[in-house]
């Protein structure tokens, strides 16, 4: 009993001190941004966004493509038994740029960027990269962690507008094929039922977990400890964390609009 | 120059260094000697302020650095270079990126003249035909080399060595003593951490034996070689039985006559 106590007391310490290395380092990050305005800097930055944006661009097409054709099929098939099927278009669109489109766009760039950001970080650490820069006087929070955090903050936006467009099209083959609603009427219920506001939260979601995924990389990878195997752990805890991190901030998100 | 003074640091609930005291001369070469895990690259660590020692004073070139931010450390540091076990270079940067790189960051040397500092070092290390590689590229002795490139560019006052020569052939040990030798005729101080007793002797001005987180002896490489403290002797004849090896030796042999297995 006292053992299992203990485990968890040291538990929930280090989640304490993560948490906490975390959120200082967002702070100490955000506070160097007047640094990104560097040649440089600003290099890192597009290259990442490029190297970011074609890392995940077909996972993300295939992934809304059949999250779209899956919310008409059942949609539809729940809508036809109704009569209803026409309602498909708004259905699809507001799931997709409201909720679908940010959570799954973040799922898949946690799985594929967030994790490669710990990874690239924890071997830095692990084979002294990291020290080298200090001792250089070279910032490892301006010269990695700010370029990834910007990155990530600005292709997570760009990224789910293209998860939700896509995801629109494959929901409008479906209707289309499976409950003869025409592209026209699915546009035009799509359309005048989705309000700006819907976009606007799909966006401020999608920067909330961009902001995150490169925040819980960048802590995992410069709290990495030991080798190869601590690499892997830091990628492994980086996605797990995320996750949590953005369904729950989904869900508040959420909670705040429609409140 | 270097001083540390009654320094301790304790990791994981080990005293790794207790109570280290040790002085280094402008201009000197000090070779740190002592088995796996006594500290000696912790000892480099505290002397670039990598590490804040627990107790004790570290100070370099005049200034007292421990305990302070890595702001107040950027003169210090500007006066220090440091090669690590691997080089520690920058894996999607090629090697001359990597030597310019503390120079490019800081944008205060024009363009030419860091193109040329580049080459100058690359030169001095061997390596300039190889600045268009990347680190994966090369050779484990070449990346050292190309570490060593990094730490000299900026031209520093101090160089720390972290086992430099360590999973090298003979010949590419032979270029790293020489490279180190060429330092020492420039006036430059340096601390050397190595298992490489052959290193040791040809580059040292003074070795320090490291045992039980402190300086068990400390002299010129003719005192050492001749030295009566079987500590030395143990160590320089790699004997398994004797004083560096008092507690673990008995620890082993003791638990095996308990029938308990050793950890």
């Amino acid at each position: 009993m006292t053992g299992w106590i203990q485990a968890l007391g040291g538990f929930l310490g280090r989640s304490a001190e993560t948490t906490g290395y975390g959120l200082v380092l967002l702070a100490r990050t955000i506070l160097s941004l007047p640094h990104l305005f560097s040649r440089r800097r600003l290099r890192d930055c597009l290259d990442l966004c490029f190297t970011y944006c074609l890392g995940s661009f077909t996972v993300t097409a295939v992934v809304a493509l059949f999250t779209g054709m899956i919310l008409a099929l059942n949609g539809g098939d729940s809508l036809a038994s109704l009569g209803q099927e026409n309602l498909i278009g708004r259905i699809v669109a507001i799931s997709m740029i409201r909720e679908m489109g940010p959570f799954m766009t973040a799922l898949i760039l946690t799985a594929s960027l967030g994790s490669g950001i710990a990874a690239e970080i924890g071997t830095m650490r692990v084979s002294e990269e990291i020290d080298a820069l200090r001792i250089m006087s070279i910032s490892p929070i301006r010269f990695l962690v700010l370029p990834r955090l910007v990155a990530l903050t600005l292709i997570t936006p760009v990224m789910t507008i293209f998860a939700g467009f896509i995801g629109i099209l494959g929901a409008s083959i479906v209707a289309a094929n499976n409950f003869g609603v025409t592209w026209i009427a699915f546009s035009n219920d799509a359309l005048e039922n989705l309000s700006t506001g819907d976009v606007y939260i799909g966006l401020i979601k999608s920067v909330v977990f961009g902001i995150t995924i490169a925040t819980v990389g960048a802590t995992q990878g410069l709290l990495t400890k030991g080798g190869a195997t601590g690499v892997g752990e830091a990628a492994r805890r980086a996605v797990v964390i995320t996750f949590l991190l953005v369904i729950i901030q989904g869900y508040y998100l959420s909670w705040v609009y429609l409140a | 120059m270097i001083l540390l003074e009654n320094l301790t640091k304790i990791l994981g609930g080990k005293a790794i260094l207790n109570g280290l005291d040790l002085q280094i001369a402008t201009g000197e070469t000090l070779v740190l000697l002592g088995r796996s895990g006594t500290g000696k690259s912790v000892t480099l660590r505290h002397i670039v302020g990598l590490m804040t020692p627990d107790s004790g004073r570290v100070e370099v070139l005049g200034k007292e650095i421990s305990g302070h931010s890595e702001e107040e450390l950027k003169f210090v540091r500007s006066k220090v270079g440091y090669l690590f076990q691997d080089g520690a270079l920058l894996n999607w940067l090629t090697v001359e990126e990597n030597v310019a790189l503390p120079l490019k960051e800081f944008g205060k040397t024009p363009t030419s003249e860091i193109n040329d500092r580049v080459q100058e070092v690359l030169k001095e290390v061997e390596l300039d035909f190889h600045g268009d590689k990347f680190p994966s590229e090369i050779s484990g002795g070449m990346r050292k080399r190309a570490g060593l490139a990094r730490a000299l560019i900026s031209r520093p006052e101090i160089v720390l060595h972290d086992e430099p020569t360590s999973g090298l052939d003979p010949i590419s040990s032979s270029i790293i003593n020489g490279l180190v030798n060429r330092l020492k005729s420039s006036g430059i101080t340096q601390v050397l951490v190595t298992h490489d007793m052959h290193s040791a002797f040809e580059v040292a001005d003074r070795i320090a034996l490291l045992h039980e987180g402190k300086i068990r002896s400390l002299g010129n490489v003719e005192e050492i070689r001749n030295s009566a403290d079987e500590a030395v002797q143990q160590f320089l004849d790699g004997k398994i039985k004797g004083p560096l090896t008092q507690g673990a030796i008995d620890g082993v042999c003791d638990s095996e006559e308990n029938g308990n297995e050793a950890t």
